[in-house]
């Protein structure tokens, strides 16, 4: 069942899939060959993407890819649904902390037109809403929403308001408006303590003033009663701390996960896997205990193959810090086409990566890790950490990747560049990745290999 | 030893046949870009080799470069324009910082190192506001060539304004201001400003002096000074600017590690 490492295609994933379940391949219920998602899904993306040949990269696939499936079958069994809106990980750990409830991240609509190359037609139906192209595309959730087809109408809608980006808040208040009622709560954005002013630290070597905790805890105290609500049970300080167990589990395994590939001399799991896993943590594609097995499988494996010396990019491949998530999947796989390999990354939610507080009240910790969201306070605080990311996995080069239409702060990609190259002198590029745009491919590669060339020319000789 | 450079531009292709001994150009040619990329560089590759009075087998390594550096097969490698441009300006003007390239296609800001090493680098995006194809676009609708476009340029007491956020907006933004009696001179002059413009707001904070300015876009007289009005700082023309490109090309086949990787021939 063990082979080396190696990239596939779909086509080369059919024969591998036959050839595992000859050798008694095991797999959860959600499992199957992944041509099954471009031939029932039209997820058409999945043709032109190179795959991790591991069990474990399938089951990932699989786990995600059957996300709505999944939903619809929780449903189907009586359990309530919550869709937690903008919130990167904080409403998804108290939801999970109840039983028969489970959390999805409807705003994870957003990849759907480029995974099912807009078969869907989500983007469009959403300019047909009046959100066009200048919009993020976020705004492919609207559509899904109100046509159904996609993931089931949630029982309980939880969005955060404040420090969120203009886009989404739009996109939001417009879903409102279409009779989607949400629960709001807010966060401020935060800031640096004044002088004088009580100070709590938070999760990533940061602080905000104990106003902005207090005022935070407030507002879980409401989701939570509302969570509480919808399934009948008080969701009280012994299960909200069970559920940030549960969820430091899953966050701990990511952790150890990223190290042993990010931080190898070579990388024992390609980088596109790695972005998927490392979405797993914001809402746990709706299944903490599975996310935790999937997570568990792939640290598994990348143990296994280091252990071997077998890896997906070799140790001469230039190591790259990426930033953002990207919407064409493609582009992590070009990245190791052209010789290079991520040894670390901000995907927008480093927050959903540090542990909670267990030491804490649960909804003091949970404010405290929610505020330590990098979209809620200063870019500045996001540049401070992946520089000091970047120095402690010897990045050669920083890649700030942009969906166009999506800005969460107009001057993101700018500062972060800025200090990476005051602070640690290193080439770093700000790239444009559209969804859905095969024709800019070429110039993409152009500037990815322009990167790694010059990564690997500021070698020491 | 001698090497070849072959910029594969989206506009023209370039090449040059460099000798490392004696540290000269043997020969160098351009051609009109099209459909049969590889045909055309090949056939301005032959003709240069029988300008040079040489043979294939004394060409010791080709590298592609350029947007259509993959279509040409009979290079050994290919490596990217940064590298190349880097390289071919190292070559011509060691004391460079920063090498602005502007191409039919794109654009390109380069920050070298002490040596030339490259620090960092940006290019522009989709918006072909900040490139050549931008003055294509307006000396086709103005019905003249380059060169006619820069001697107006030149004649232009006051550029007019002109957007350099789309280059498809600017065009109708020229019809309108010739519409209104905005002298041409002026018109094509704002034109050389709104590229220029946007190429400083691409080299945000990595412009440092001395600047060399690159590519098939440096020649036209007038484009130079307005990117030093817009950059506050002295713009100096590389030597035959257009084949930067195929020069640095050439060096790299020439270098004993590829930056591409791979063999030369």
């Amino acid at each position: 069942m063990n082979e080396a490492p190696r990239k596939l295609s779909l086509d080369q994933w059919d024969g591998r899939y036959e050839q595992l379940r000859r050798d008694g391949l095991r797999e959860p219920a959600y499992g199957g060959p992944l041509r099954r998602h471009v031939v029932r899904e039209k997820d058409f993306r999945l043709q032109q993407l190179q795959f991790d040949n591991s069990p474990a990269a399938l089951r990932l696939w699989n786990f995600l890819l059957t996300e709505n499936e999944r939903l619809h079958q929780a449903r189907a069994g009586g359990e309530k649904i919550v869709g937690a809106m903008k919130d990167l990980g904080t409403v998804p750990v108290m939801a999970c902390a109840l039983p028969g409830a489970r959390a999805f991240y409807p705003d994870g609509a957003w990849w759907t037109p480029c995974l099912m190359e807009c078969s869907d037609k989500l983007l469009q139906q959403a300019e047909r809403m009046g959100l066009d192209a200048s919009f993020c595309p976020v705004r492919a959730m609207l559509p899904a929403f109100e046509h159904g087809g996609h993931f089931p109408r949630p029982d309980l809608l939880v969005c955060s308001a404040g420090a969120v980006c203009d886009d989404f808040s739009a996109i939001a208040q417009r879903l409102e408006h279409l009779g989607h009622s949400i629960f709001w709560w807010e966060i401020p954005r935060r800031r640096h303590p004044d002088f004088g002013e009580t100070a709590c630290p938070l999760p990533g070597n940061l602080a905000a003033p104990k106003t902005q905790v207090d005022c935070v805890r407030a507002e879980l105290q409401r989701v939570a009663g509302a969570l509480g609500e919808l399934a009948g049970i008080t969701l009280d300080n012994d299960r909200l701390a069970a559920g940030i167990r549960a969820a430091n589990q899953a966050r701990q395994l990511l952790d150890s996960l990223r190290r042993a590939v990010y931080g190898a001399p070579a990388a024992p799991l390609p980088a596109l896997e790695m972005l998927v896993a490392e979405m797993l943590a914001i809402h746990f594609c709706s299944d903490r205990p599975e996310t935790i097995a999937v997570l568990g499988g792939l640290l598994a494996e990348a143990q296994t193959r280091a252990r071997r010396g077998q890896f997906v990019a070799g140790a001469e491949a230039a190591r790259i810090f990426w930033v953002n998530p990207v919407a064409d999947l493609r582009a992590m796989n070009l990245l190791e086409e052209l010789g290079g390999r991520i040894c670390g990354s901000d995907y927008m939610f480093t927050h959903a990566l540090d542990l909670i507080p267990e030491n804490l009240p649960p909804l003091e910790a949970l404010a405290r890790i929610a505020l330590a969201d990098p979209m809620a306070g200063p870019t500045s605080d996001r540049a401070a950490r992946i520089v000091r990311e970047c120095q402690a996995g010897r990045a050669e080069a920083v890649v700030v990747s942009r969906i166009p239409g999506a800005s969460h702060c107009a001057r993101e990609g700018e500062i972060i560049l800025e200090m990476v190259r005051r602070k640690i002198g290193i080439p770093a590029i700000e790239l444009e990745i559209p969804p859905v745009c095969d024709a800019l491919r070429p110039s993409l590669a152009s500037r990815l290999q322009a990167l790694v060339e010059t990564a690997r020319a500021r070698r020491p000789q | 030893m001698i090497c070849a450079g072959i910029d594969a531009g989206s506009r023209s292709i370039k090449a040059v046949l460099f000798d490392t001994e004696r540290g000269e150009v043997l020969a160098s040619g351009l051609a009109a870009q099209g459909v049969a990329q590889e045909r055309l560089a090949a056939v301005l590759f032959e003709q240069l080799l029988q300008e040079a009075g040489l043979d294939r087998p004394r060409i010791s390594g080709i590298v592609a470069t350029g947007y259509g550096r993959h279509a040409i097969g009979f290079a050994g490698t290919t490596v990217t324009e940064i590298t190349c441009h880097a390289r071919g300006v190292r070559r011509l003007a060691p004391e460079a910082r920063t090498i602005i390239e502007i191409g039919g296609q794109d654009s390109k800001i380069i920050r070298l190192e002490d040596g030339g090493r490259v620090r960092d680098f940006a290019m522009n995006d989709r918006c072909a506001a900040g490139t050549g194809r931008f003055l294509e676009m307006v000396a086709a609708r103005l019905e003249m060539n380059w060169e006619k476009l820069a001697e107006l340029g030149r004649q232009s007491r006051k550029p007019a304004l002109i957007s350099n956020i789309c280059a498809v907006f600017a065009e109708t933004e020229i019809i309108g201001l010739l519409a209104d009696g905005q002298p041409l001179p002026d018109v094509v002059a704002g034109v050389q400003n709104a590229i220029a413009t946007r190429v400083a707001a691409l080299a945000g904070r990595l412009v440092s002096p001395p600047v060399y300015f690159t590519g098939g876009v440096a020649l036209l007289a007038g484009m130079a000074r307005a990117l030093e009005e817009v950059l506050a700082c002295p713009v100096q023309v590389a030597p035959r600017p257009q084949f930067t490109g195929a020069l640095g090309a050439a060096l790299a086949a020439a270098a004993p590690n590829p930056p591409g990787g791979g063999r030369l021939l």
